[in-house]
C-alpha cells in the first residue's frame, strides 16, 4: 500500500472509529437502562411501593442523558487536553524531554538515529521523550509531524542495541508518516469517555461503603449497586473500547513493522527487539495506569489483557517476529546482544561513505548549482516508504554540515541564530541590510551567536539546507509561547528587510512557519475533500511558477508548462509572468492542502515534471518541490546528494 | 424521575468531569515546568565544567590570589551541588531557592575573578584563557534563555493553580503551593533602573 492510499485510509478510519464509538455508548445507555430497571424492581418489592417505576421513561430518559453526558463530555474532555498534541501525551506518561545526551553514548545514538529518520524521511526531527520505566516499549505521537514526539522508555534504551533500536524508531516513524498517530489520538479521547463510567463507578463505590457501616437505609444500598453497575459497564465499555482499537489498529502493525525493514534494510534489527521484549521479564508492560488508555499507540502491546489475541491491539510478539524472519526457530533473548559485528562494519562503511560523499559533495559544488536529473516516479515511490538509500543519504547529509552549526542546531538559544543564518540572503549588499535590521529587534545575544556562525554560510552546500533546519526544530518547539512570538516576528522581519523575497527563503518560511505552527498555535488541518478542478487556478499558479522558475535560455515557459500539464490531466493555463508573486504562491500552495489524498500524487508529479522539464532540477527547485510537498502533508525524502 | 432530579445529575456529572479536567492539567503543567528545567540543567553543568579549566589555566598567573581562585572553585563545587539537588525535583522550592542563592555567590566569586584579573594584562591575553571566557559567557547567555523559558512555565503553572475555581482543588491534590521561579542576583540589578552618580 503506497503512502498515499494509507492517508487516505486513515481518513476512511476515522468514519469506522465513530460508527463502533456510537455503537459502543448506545449499548451502555442500553445496559444501564437494564439495570436501573432491574435495582429499581428489586427495590420495589423490597420496600412494596409503587411498581410502576420501572416501567417509566422518564427514568429511561434520565438514566441515558446521564450516561451520555458523562461519556460524552469526558471524551470531548481528553480529546480537547490532547489536542495540545505530541507533547501532552509523553507528559501524561511521565516523559522527560531528552535535550542533550550530556556525554551518554546511548542517549546520543537513540538522538542520532531519531534525526537520521526524520531527515531521511523529510521530515521535522521529532523531540524524543525517555519514559522512567523499564518495560521495553516505545511510541509515537501527535497530529502531524510538526508535533510529533517520539517516547522511549528507559528500559529500552538500556536493553536494546543501536541495531534493535533504529529498528523500534523505524517502526514508529512509519506511523508518524502514514498519519496513524492522529488515528491514534482520537481513540484515546475516546476511550477515555467509556473508560471514566468505570471511574466514577469506583468513586461512588468507595465513598458509599465509606458510610454503610453506620446507615442501614435502602438509599445506601441503592447508590451501592449503582456504583457497582457503573463500575461494571464501565469494564464492559473497556471490552468495547478495546475491540474498537483492535479494529483499527493491529493490521497497521504488521505494516509498520514492515516498513522498519524497508527503512533500514536490517530485518534483524526489528525482530531482534521483539525477541528481547519476548525474553526481558518485564516484557513490553509498563507500570503506570495512564498506559493502557493508550496501548494501541505503543511499539508492543503495553498493558496485558485478559482477553487476549481478539481484543490485543497488537498482534502476538511470535507472529510479528514470524512474519519478519520465517525461519525463526522461537527463541526469544534473555540478555542484551551486542550489535553485531556484521552490523557495525555496515555502519563502519555507512560513515565512510558519508565522508566519500562529503568529499564528492563538495567537489562537485558546481556541479549542484547546474542541477541534477531526478525520476518523478521514484521520487512518489519513497514519500512515506523511506528505504535504506535515504537512510544513508540522510547521514550524509548530517555528515555534511559543519559541526558547529549541527551542536547549534540542538538548542533551543542558538538554534534560533541558525534559522536566521539559513534565511541570510546569498547577496552581500543584501545581507547587510538584514543584519542591520536584524540587530535593530533581535536578541543582542543571538545577534552575537549569529555574527560567530556567519563564516560556515558559504561552507553550507544548498543540499542541507533543509536537513539544517528540520534540525533545530525539537530545540525550537522547547521556545515558550513569549519566546516564539519574538522569533516568529524576527523571521518576518528578516526576510522585509530586503524588500523581497527569494523562491528559497519562501521554502524556508513556509516549513518553519508550518510546523512551529503546528506546535505553537495548534493549527490542524483536516484531510481535505477537494478535487482538481476545484482548486484549478491554484494549480495553475503553483505550475507556473515552476515554469519560470525552470524555464532557461534554450527553454520556453510555455514549453516547461505544457508537459506539467500534461501529468496533471486538467485544463490549466500559464499565467503571465507579471501575475507570479511570492504572496500568491503561499496562498495557492495553502489552498492545495485541502486536496483529496489520493490526488496529491497526481499534483506532485506535475511539479517535479515541470522543474526536471529542461532536463534537471537545481537544488533550489527541488528545495521549493520539497516544501510545497511537505506544506500538503506528504514530506519528500531529500533526493540526492 | 423528574426533570430537576435530572438536571441535578447533570451537573453532578459536569463537575467531576471538571475536577478531573482541573487535576489533569495541573499535573501537565507541573511536567511542563520540570522539563524546561532540564535545559537550564545542561547549560549550567556545562558552565560548572568550565570553570575548572579556567581556574585551571589562571592558576599559573594568579600565584598571589590564591584566595579569589579558592572562593570560585568553592562556589562552583557548591552550586555544582544544588543543581544535583534542583534537577532531582524541580517542585521542590527550597531545592530552587538555595541553587539560586549558590548561583549567587558563584556569580559575585567569578565577579571578583573578573576584577582580578584586570590586573594581569598577561592572564587576559592568554589564548586559552580568551577561548575560556568566551565560552563562558555564551554559557551564561544561554542560560539566561533557558531561564527565562523555565520561569515562563512556572508562571503558567502557577497562574493557572491560583485561578478559580483551580484554586479549590489545587489544594487537595498536591498542588498546594506555588513553584518557585529561579531568580539569579543579576537579573534583579539589570531591572533596577541605573542609579545616578554625582
Amino acid at each position: 500500500m503506497d503512502f498515499f492510499q494509507s492517508q487516505d485510509r486513515a481518513r476512511r478510519n476515522t468514519g469506522l472509529l465513530l460508527g463502533l464509538y456510537f455503537a459502543a455508548v448506545i449499548s451502555i445507555v442500553l445496559l444501564m437502562n437494564v439495570l436501573v430497571f432491574f435495582l429499581a424492581g428489586f427495590q420495589d418489592s423490597y420496600i412494596a411501593a409503587t411498581q410502576q417505576v420501572a416501567y417509566d421513561w422518564q427514568v429511561f430518559v434520565g438514566v441515558s442523558v446521564v450516561v451520555i453526558a458523562l461519556v460524552g463530555l469526558g471524551s470531548l474532555y481528553r480529546i480537547h487536553s490532547l489536542s495540545q498534541g505530541g507533547q501532552s501525551v509523553a507528559e501524561m506518561l511521565d516523559g522527560a524531554l531528552l535535550v542533550d545526551a550530556q556525554g551518554d553514548i546511548r542517549k546520543r545514538q537513540l538522538l542520532n538515529i531519531v534525526e537520521e529518520m526524520a531527515i531521511a524521511s523529510g521530515t521535522p526531527v521529532p523531540p524524543v521523550y525517555l519514559i522512567p520505566d523499564q518495560a521495553i516499549n516505545a511510541f509515537a505521537a501527535g497530529y502531524s509531524p510538526g508535533d510529533a514526539v517520539i517516547g522511549i522508555t528507559q528500559g529500552a534504551l538500556e536493553n536494546l542495541n543501536r541495531d534493535q533500536l533504529q529498528g523500534v524508531v523505524a517502526h514508529e516513524f512509519s506511523h508518524i508518516l502514514n498519519g496513524d498517530m492522529r488515528l491514534n489520538i482520537r481513540l484515546m479521547g475516546v476511550l477515555y469517555g467509556i473508560l471514566l463510567l468505570a471511574v466514577v463507578g469506583r468513586i461512588i463505590l468507595f465513598s458509599a461503603r465509606g458510610g454503610r457501616s453506620s446507615k442501614r437505609d435502602n438509599g445506601a444500598a441503592w447508590v451501592l449497586a449503582i456504583g457497582l453497575g457503573m463500575f461494571a459497564l464501565g469494564y464492559v465499555g473497556k471490552l468495547f473500547g478495546t475491540l474498537i482499537k483492535a479494529a483499527v489498529s493491529r493490521q497497521r502493525e504488521f505494516l509498520a513493522d514492515a516498513s522498519a525493514v524497508q527503512f533500514t534494510r536490517h530485518p534483524a534489527g526489528i525482530s531482534g527487539a521483539l525477541k528481547r521484549i519476548g525474553g526481558y521479564e518485564q516484557g513490553s508492560i509498563l507500570q503506570n495506569p495512564e498506559s493502557e488508555e493508550m496501548s494501541h499507540a505503543f511499539f508492543c502491546g503495553g498493558v496485558s489483557f485478559a482477553f487476549g489475541a481478539l481484543t490485543s491491539t497488537h498482534p502476538p510478539l511470535a507472529e510479528r517476529i514470524k512474519r519478519l524472519e520465517p525461519e525463526w526457530s522461537g527463541d526469544y533473548l534473555s540478555e542484551n546482544v551486542p550489535e553485531s559485528s556484521a552490523s557495525r562494519g555496515k555502519q563502519g562503511v555507512a560513515t565512510s561513505s558519508a565522508v566519500g560523499g562529503l568529499v564528492a559533495g563538495f567537489g562537485a559544488q558546481s556541479q549542484h548549482s547546474a542541477g541534477q536529473k531526478i525520476d518523478a516516479e521514484h521520487v512518489l515511490n519513497t514519500m512515506g516508504h523511506p528505504d535504506a538509500t535515504q537512510l544513508n543519504l540522510a547521514r550524509q547529509l548530517i555528515a555534511a554540515i559543519p559541526d558547529a552549526l549541527a551542536v547549534a542546531a540542538r538548542e533551543p538559544y542558538s538554534a534560533r541564530a541558525v534559522v536566521y543564518l539559513l534565511l541570510l540572503d546569498a547577496d552581500a549588499k543584501i545581507r547587510d541590510q538584514q543584519l542591520t535590521h536584524l540587530a535593530a529587534i533581535a536578541d543582542g545575544n543571538v545577534m552575537q551567536c549569529l555574527q560567530a556562525m556567519l563564516p560556515l554560510r558559504d561552507q553550507l552546500v544548498p543540499a542541507v539546507r533543509l536537513p539544517l533546519l528540520e534540525l533545530t526544530m525539537p530545540a525550537l518547539r522547547q521556545l515558550t509561547q513569549g519566546q516564539y512570538v519574538v522569533f516568529k516576528d524576527n523571521i518576518d522581519a528578516l526576510i522585509r528587510a530586503d524588500q523581497k523575497m527569494s523562491l528559497s527563503e519562501w521554502a524556508l518560511q513556509k516549513f518553519v512557519s508550518k510546523h512551529l505552527g503546528e506546535a505553537f498555535d495548534r493549527h490542524q488541518r483536516r484531510a481535505g475533500k477537494k478535487t482538481l478542478s476545484a482548486v484549478r487556478e491554484h494549480c495553475s499558479m503553483l505550475l507556473s511558477m515552476l515554469a519560470y522558475s525552470d524555464a532557461t535560455s534554450s527553454t520556453e515557459p510555455d514549453v516547461v508548462f505544457a508537459k506539467g500539464r500534461y501529468q496533471l490531466d486538467i485544463e490549466v493555463s500559464l499565467l503571465p509572468r507579471e501575475s507570479m508573486s511570492l504572496e500568491a504562491l503561499n496562498v495557492s500552495v495553502d489552498a492545495l492542502t485541502d486536496l483529496r489524498p489520493l490526488l496529491k500524487p497526481r499534483l506532485l508529479k506535475a511539479c517535479i515534471t515541470t522543474i526536471t522539464a529542461d532536463g534537471i532540477a537545481t537544488p533550489v527547485e527541488i528545495e521549493l518541490v520539497r516544501t510545497v510537498a511537505d506544506t500538503l502533508d506528504c514530506p519528500m525524502p531529500p533526493i540526492s546528494f | 424521575m423528574e426533570i430537576s432530579t435530572i438536571v441535578a445529575l447533570v451537573v453532578i456529572v459536569v463537575v467531576l468531569v471538571m475536577l478531573v479536567a482541573i487535576y489533569n492539567q495541573l499535573v501537565a503543567l507541573k511536567n511542563r515546568y520540570k522539563n524546561a528545567f532540564a535545559q537550564i540543567e545542561v547549560q549550567l553543568k556545562r558552565r560548572y565544567d568550565l570553570i575548572p579549566n579556567l581556574v585551571e589555566t589562571a592558576k599559573g598567573y594568579l600565584s598571589h590570589e590564591r584566595e579569589t581562585l579558592e572562593a570560585v572553585t568553592k562556589a562552583r563545587d557548591a552550586a555544582a551541588n544544588g543543581l544535583v539537588d534542583a534537577a532531582k525535583d524541580p517542585s521542590n522550592a527550597e531545592a530552587i531557592k538555595k541553587l539560586a542563592g549558590h548561583e549567587q555567590a558563584l556569580g559575585s566569586a567569578m565577579a571578583k575573578f573578573n576584577v582580578t584579573m584586570e590586573a594581569y594584562p598577561d592572564l587576559k591575553a592568554n589564548q586559552n584563557m580568551m577561548q575560556l571566557s568566551e565560552e563562558l559567557t555564551s554559557t551564561e547567555n544561554k542560560i539566561s534563555f533557558a531561564r527565562q523559558a523555565f520561569n515562563d512555565q512556572i508562571m503558567g503553572y502557577n497562574t493557572y493553580r491560583q485561578s478559580f475555581p483551580n484554586i479549590l482543588v489545587a489544594n487537595f491534590v498536591g498542588h498546594a503551593t506555588d513553584a518557585e521561579l529561579l531568580e539569579f542576583a543579576d537579573s534583579a540589578e539589570i531591572q533596577a533602573a541605573p542609579g545616578i552618580k554625582f
